[in-house]
């Protein structure tokens, strides 16, 4: 018997062309998009700031500058000004009196953040070339002391060590996507459960097996497996999705899957029965199939939200962090990034796991109550 | 032998059913008349095992609904007036589907098939069947089980007038095999088509139970009823139809009646003389003719 109704739903979801785009190809193209797009947010290599180079001090220090510039392939040096988003200039007696500012001109539609990222990176430059020009002055008196400032390292990276939110390795734009949407994915199953849930009640056919003595019990677990499945299969898509199609997009960067693939199977069942648990209870409460569909669809984009899928978390206010600690979808998505990022096995996601069983099976009881008392009452 | 007793089921404050007791025999075809919210099926579903009943008896076939509603679920079956099954899948898929599901014998499942003609539909899907093939697939997965006893809920409500007879036809051959049927429809001249004995239920409450025999000679009528097969050339002929197949006349006209059928080559299959029709009866019963 449970083969047969395992058998039915799998049938019914795979004869359903509007669910299966939902389900496997609207989270494919938006990883592809994100990633791509999102590249240069999560990178602090390879960001590019056209400019312009004014020089009315034309010294050898102010020369040594423009050609490290020229090198930096963070840097685009134009010849004209007019397309520049920066225009810095030299004024005359940069060398000889260093308390002189550079003058930075700035496009109106250059964000702070942007201006800021430009002047950490442009201060490099400048001081790297007034420490050599020291040290060239220092030679012939204390050649160590030249030394010592020929080799001193003025980068950011050199200076810093940046943590994110304890993160061992900064996630760069498709290991912050591919979990976000694979987690978004998989709570689309709400759609296709839910509708074919309510069809059933309202076409009586779940009465019919009711009196065929199919239990409320055996009828919520052989919906739930054909999920548990059809969320697997989507999983290993996203994941392959992120290892080999992101990357032949304008060298985005491929999804490293670091940690334990038991850890990654561990992390999307669960989240797997959270989402049936909330599309069950959708499906056993809502009156109408394009109810159910209005619901799950704001359900899902309140859940992603607050849980991180649509702005990285790490990058929220303390307060939405907070928040977000009490989402479905966050808990999913600290799962994958501890797999992704810290090298993760399944002990190092139990907890996220166990969260979201816990959540994902209350809701399940809730609606079998629910559904035993609509049955009792006729449906 | 089902034996319902005192049977009482409340949706709120509201009494769907109030102290209901009938009796229905082995093997009958038993016709159950009343109004929408009369209560109907709300006691259909009671029987099936699919809503509890507050108060009362319920027995079937020696099995007390409140102890054994599992073995009762075994031996019965309801035809629903919605179609319930699926309709993204093909004939053959839903019949393999729910014959699983209640585990039915290749005997069982090729007698539900052939009993409904669906052999020549097996591969179609159930979304592009006709309105009578989608009944008949209905009536055919309540077959599956092989039950004793089948609760028929409107099951010919949208189905064309070939269709309808094809199902009261395929109903009439359950008595043959021995199978208790209960049918309830708002089509009174189905019920007369079909039943033996026939319990009139108004606000949850029997009004009246008696054979179709009974009921229907009690009232003294001019009236006569000819039932004949379908033709489509009936509507043409100018008769007063009851519906499809029943021709309402009077004693005078019968002749003349009976000439214009013979001309037009329809065959008639039953004259009843004397007799009100259940309609009739039912509005005098129910008192809905005061209206």
């Amino acid at each position: 018997m449970l083969s047969a109704m395992i058998k039915k739903e799998l049938l019914l979801v795979l004869r359903d062309k509007h669910a299966l785009l939902a389900l496997f190809v609207m989270p494919a193209i938006f990883i592809v998009i994100m990633s791509v797009a999102m590249r240069d947010q999560f990178s602090t290599k390879n960001i590019e700031f056209t400019l312009f180079i004014k020089d009315a001090d034309k010294t050898e220090l102010t020369k040594a500058i423009i050609k490290d510039v020229e090198v930096d392939r963070n840097f685009e040096l134009l010849k004209s000004e007019k397309d520049a988003e920066f225009v810095i200039q030299f004024p005359k007696d940069y060398k000889k009196d260093s308390h002189i500012k550079v003058e930075i001109s700035v496009q109106d539609s250059i964000k702070s953040d942007k201006i800021e990222a430009f002047k950490a990176m442009l201060s490099e430059h400048l001081l790297r070339a007034r420490f050599d020009l020291m040290a060239e002055k220092f030679k012939a008196f204390s050649p160590q002391a030249s030394k010592s400032l020929k080799e001193l390292e003025v980068s950011a990276d050199s200076l810093f060590k940046v943590n994110y939110n304890g993160l061992k390795t900064i996630p760069n734009s498709t290991q912050q996507s591919v979990p976000a949407w694979i987690v978004f994915g998989m709570f689309f199953i709400i759609i296709p459960m839910s509708t074919i849930y309510i069809n059933e009640r309202k076409q009586n056919t779940l009465s019919r097996l009711t009196s065929m003595n199919v239990s409320i019990f055996a009828m919520t677990f052989t919906k739930s497996v054909p999920y548990l499945i059809i969320n697997q299969i989507q999983v290993w898509i996203m994941i392959g999705v992120g290892v080999f199609l992101v990357p032949l997009f304008d060298a985005t960067p491929a999804l490293a899957i670091n940690g334990s693939f038991g850890a990654v199977v561990l992390i999307s069942t669960a989240l797997s029965i959270a989402a049936i648990g909330i599309s069950t209870l959708i499906a056993v409460t809502a009156s109408s199939s394009e109810q159910a569909t209005t619901i799950g669809g704001i359900f899902n984009i309140l859940l992603g939200a607050i849980g991180g899928v649509m702005v990285p978390k790490f990058i929220m206010p303390e307060s939405m962090q907070t928040i977000a600690e009490y989402s479905p979808m966050g808990w999913g998505l600290d799962g994958f990034l501890e797999i992704f990022l810290k090298s993760a096995d399944a002990s190092m996601v139990v907890g996220d796991a166990a969260k979201l069983i816990a959540f994902g099976l209350s809701l399940l009881i809730i609606s079998m109550v629910l559904l035993q008392v609509r049955i009792n009452r006729g449906l | 032998m089902i034996k319902i007793s005192n049977l009482t089921k409340t949706y709120g404050d509201k009494k769907a059913l109030d102290n209901l007791s009938l009796e229905i025999k082995e093997g009958s075809v038993f016709g159950l008349l009343g109004v929408n919210g009369a209560g109907k099926t709300t006691l259909l579903s009671i029987l099936n095992g699919l809503v509890t009943m507050n108060s009362g008896e319920v027995e079937i076939f020696g099995l007390s609904l409140k102890t054994q509603k599992k073995d009762i679920k075994s031996i019965s079956s309801i035809i629903p007036q919605h179609l319930a099954f699926y309709e993204n899948l093909s004939v053959k898929e839903n019949l393999d589907f729910f014959a699983e599901i209640q585990k039915a014998s290749k005997e069982d499942y090729e007698k539900a098939v052939g009993v409904n003609s669906l052999g020549e539909l097996m591969g179609q899907k159930a979304s592009t069947l006709s309105g009578g093939q989608k009944r008949r697939l209905n009536i055919a997965i309540g077959l599956l089980n092989n039950p004793k006893v089948i609760y028929f809920d409107e099951p010919t409500v949208g189905v064309d007038p070939k269709s309808r007879n094809e199902i009261l036809d395929s109903i009439k051959n359950y008595k043959k095999l021995g199978i208790t049927v209960v049918y309830t429809s708002h089509y009174m001249n189905e019920i007369e088509k079909i039943c033996d004995e026939v319990a009139i239920i108004s606000e949850g409450k029997l009004v009246e139970q008696d054979t179709l025999e009974n009921l229907l000679s009690n009232r003294v009528s001019n009236n006569v009823s000819v039932e004949v097969i379908y033709s489509d050339k009936l509507v043409s002929l100018g008769l007063r139809l009851m519906d499809e197949t029943t021709i309402e006349t009077t004693q005078e006209e019968l002749s003349a009646t009976l000439k214009t059928l013979d001309t037009n080559d329809i065959a008639v299959k039953q004259v009843r003389y004397g007799s009100t029709n259940l309609e009739k009866h039912f509005l005098d019963i129910t008192g809905q003719n005061d209206a």
